[in-house]
């Protein structure tokens, strides 16, 4: 995928360039170059299906990490072109224009991972979570057990041993 | 409205006579995938307890339950059961196993009417899919946790042969933490360790950088913490959950860490003062035997608020650990810094006190409310081969001990061993180190009855033994040591062992007598042994005690026959450290309920 990296380098900014798979890449652009280079790959480069967009928290650096994966189906390769944008406040522009289908994955990002992305169809509306009152349960500094135990009953008569605990009583119950 | 909305139905006419497309019964056989995550596999026999899975569990979904498997080293007996209501067969559980017992099968169809039912122990409660072989593995190289241990730097062998300077290096903090982080907390190993140390608890100290909190923890259940924490034969480590898929967290490294790191000037303010006894509670105790048992005794004793006189016959107190094990291991000023802790909580030494001749045993009984014997094994055992009465022929017990108290020690050009045990790596390691300062080289061989699979040392002292250039020649048995026309030893004949326990697995070791060997040496040590020496107990005492093949018969707390006598550590039952240390906790708290009038009165 040389000849592409050549290629897309004439006209935009590209950042690191991942060459995963001979068949599989993965881009980082700045989020201003993001929506050009997309209709750029999908009108001149062939790939024209929006296989996936989806986002990694990076909590410790404070960003999100959004990857909008294409298909070229013609020549059977991928590129997944990155962006990353500010945790805080985070949004991100809206691409349901090159794809109608991305509203969906933006209104997931939303409900998920809390960013927004201004303009999409739909993007305020409950996805999967109905009625969800907490933080975005994709953000890593969601605490899952922690909800789990509070939001979901219990079945009675569960009982659970420590195994240190357990092997005390067991073993040397008096300590000696 | 267009005709062709109104045939357009009857199109599909066309297709009854084709064969179908579809699955004929899509409700009896619907396979997952090959690797779909369904319901949970367990290996229960190869499964370890340690609720890992439990702790990773985002849904709460698994219970450790017992099962009625006894708890045994490093196996809880408890196993994981999953409430299939919660959970969400993201297989983490899987993933995080630290035996690779815990898979999924690809089964995941399954209808019953009692809600109750999805909620089991796999592998204990039997299931069609337990033997399937489709399902979610973890895939290989995958781990989430730290499979090697962070590696220990230590002084190569060329710049530590020539000293008696300490090998291991210890720690620092950051390798410390990464060591810690690979700690699951499981706590299987707190039941192996004799003293029952707070382990999972000291190592998040580690890991939260909180030392003053692991130190108060350490000295709760040991005070020979820094000794442990060097010369532990950490049993612990065999119980580790982490050793089953790589490398067992580095236990006694990181409670060594922890010692490392807390100034001495602070360890007495750490582990707090003793209590005040009532007025007219404190009882008075004596201890014979400066050695870990007995110090271990005094200082829990003493902490309560009792009274404690130690008798010590050598210069300094401290026992196998000052005498026994080199400085190279364990260097005495580390040794100092845990009895000065003993000390601080009140406990009285009285070193060059010989019990027996100085005192004797009926004074003490006469002066004390009880009387603790821990008088370790510190005489060599012989082989009473041809020869080894010689004045070269030595045991490695004395000459150690020569070697601490700084006696002059005639150091032979050449010498050889005979035993396969620790001790004896110690004595050929320490001569060796003493030839290397008077000669410049080392010729040391040992000779061991067991093969080198049998070894009864530890592998890292064969290792070192090795690095140091130290000759290990296994399955040689003693016949004679050789002594040339002018008197002088000259070596020591061995014949090759065939087996060393008969059919009845007694000690009676068989040679090939054709496989002959004389091992040249200046000096032979012995080193096949100990004994306790008892002669200091006095006729009436021992003649009034009740004896176990040549030991002194005691209760599981240590009391002997004589309610106001305990004895504890090696001169009742070995073989470390630790095990002294749990022995002298044993007996304190035997001790403080006999006081108590909860036991037999003393």
């Amino acid at each position: 995928m040389q000849d592409l990296q050549t290629r897309l380098a004439q006209h935009t900014d590209l950042g690191e360039w991942t060459q995963q798979r001979a068949d599989l890449a993965f881009v980082t652009v700045a989020r201003e170059h993001l929506h050009g280079l997309l209709r750029h790959l999908r009108d001149h480069e062939g790939f024209t299906h929006l296989v996936l967009l989806t986002a990694v928290d990076w909590l410790e650096d404070g960003q999100f990490q959004l990857t909008y994966l294409m298909n070229n189906r013609a020549a059977a390769r991928d590129i997944g072109v990155r962006v990353l944008i500010p945790r805080e406040g985070a949004d991100m522009d809206s691409i349901h224009d090159l794809w109608p289908t991305a509203a969906t994955y933006q209104r997931e990002l939303r409900e998920m991972f809390g960013i927004d992305f201004p303009g999409s169809p739909r993007v305020d509306e409950e996805f999967i979570l109905e009625g969800w009152r907490d933080m975005p349960p994709y953000r890593r500094d969601f605490d899952t057990l922690k909800y789990a135990q509070e939001e979901f009953a219990e079945r009675p008569g569960r009982v659970s041993k420590d195994p240190e605990t357990h092997m005390k009583q067991k073993l040397y119950p008096d300590g000696a | 409205m267009p005709i062709t909305t109104v045939l357009s139905p009857f199109r599909a006419w066309k297709f009854l006579f084709q064969n179908p497309v579809t699955v004929r019964d899509p409700l009896t056989e619907r396979p997952g995938a090959p690797r779909y995550r369904g319901f949970h596999q367990n290996d229960a026999e190869k499964c370890v307890g340690c609720g890992t899975c439990e702790t990773i569990c985002q849904n709460g979904a698994i219970d450790m339950i017992d099962v009625g498997l006894a708890p045994k080293d490093g196996d809880s007996g408890l196993r994981p059961r999953i409430d299939y209501g919660r959970c969400c067969w993201c297989a983490l559980c899987v993933d995080v196993c630290m035996t690779g017992s815990l898979s999924m099968s690809n089964a995941y169809t399954w209808t019953d009417a009692n809600a109750d039912a999805f909620r089991f122990t796999p592998g204990v409660d039997k299931k069609p899919w337990d033997n399937d072989q489709l399902g979610y593995r973890r895939p290989e190289g995958h781990a989430l946790h730290g499979k090697d241990r962070v590696e220990m730097a230590e002084l190569e062998p060329e710049a530590r042969i020539g000293t008696f300077d300490e090998i291991v290096a210890g720690y620092d903090v950051a390798r410390a933490r990464l060591e810690a982080d690979r700690c699951v907390e499981c706590g299987l190993c707190v039941a192996t360790c004799p003293a029952h140390m707070a382990i999972p608890q000291y190592i998040k100290a580690v890991r939260d950088g909180d030392y003053e909190r692991g130190l108060a923890l350490l000295y709760e259940t040991n005070p020979f913490s820094q000794v442990c924490g060097r010369v532990c034969t950490h049993k612990c480590e065999t119980a580790c959950a982490a050793g089953h898929e790589g490398d067992p967290i580095a236990i006694r490294w990181l409670k060594r860490h922890i010692t490392d790191q807390v100034p001495h000037k602070d360890y007495v303010r750490i582990v707090g003062k003793p209590k005040k006894a009532a007025k007219g509670e404190a009882k008075t105790i004596a201890v014979v035997g400066a050695g870990p048992a007995g110090l271990t005794a005094a200082y829990d004793l003493a902490r309560q608020g009792h009274k404690v006189v130690v008798y010590e016959v050598r210069k300094h107190p401290g026992g196998m650990p000052r005498y026994g094990i080199p400085e190279y291991r364990l260097p005495y000023d580390i040794l100092d810094a845990d009895i000065d802790v003993i000390r601080a909580m009140g406990v009285e030494i009285k070193c060059e006190t010989r019990v027996g001749s100085d005192i004797t045993m009926d004074e003490l009984k006469a002066k004390n409310d009880a009387v603790i014997l821990a008088i370790g094994l510190h005489l060599g055992r012989s082989t009473r081969i041809p020869g080894s009465d010689h004045a070269d022929v030595r045991k490695a017990v004395d000459l150690l001990r020569q070697v601490t108290d700084e006696d002059p020690v005639d150091v032979p050009k050449s010498l050889v061993v005979i035993g396969g045990g620790n001790v004896a790596m110690d004595i050929a390691r320490t001569m060796a180190r003493l030839q290397m300062k008077a000669y410049g080289e080392v010729a040391v061989t040992v000779t061991a009855l067991e093969d080198k699979a049998h070894f009864l040392a530890d592998p890292d002292e064969i290792r070192e033994c090795g690095e140091e250039g130290i000759d290990i020649v296994d399955a040689r048995g003693p016949q004679e040591v050789v002594i040339d026309a002018d008197g002088r030893v000259e070596g020591l004949r061995t014949w090759r062992v065939q087996s060393i326990f008969d059919a009845q697995g007694r000690f009676a070791p068989s040679y090939d007598e054709s496989d002959e060997r004389i091992h040249p040496g200046d000096m032979v040590i012995e080193a096949i042994g100990q004994a306790a020496g008892v002669d200091m107990l006095g006729e009436g005492l021992t003649e009034a005690l009740e004896w176990n093949r040549g030991r002194i018969q005691v209760d599981a707390d240590g009391r002997t026959s004589e309610s106001w006598l305990w004895a504890i550590g090696d001169c009742v039952k070995g073989p470390d450290v630790v095990h002294a240390v749990a022995d002298g906790h044993r007996a304190a708290k035997s001790i403080l309920a006999a006081f108590e009038g909860k036991g037999d009165e003393a």
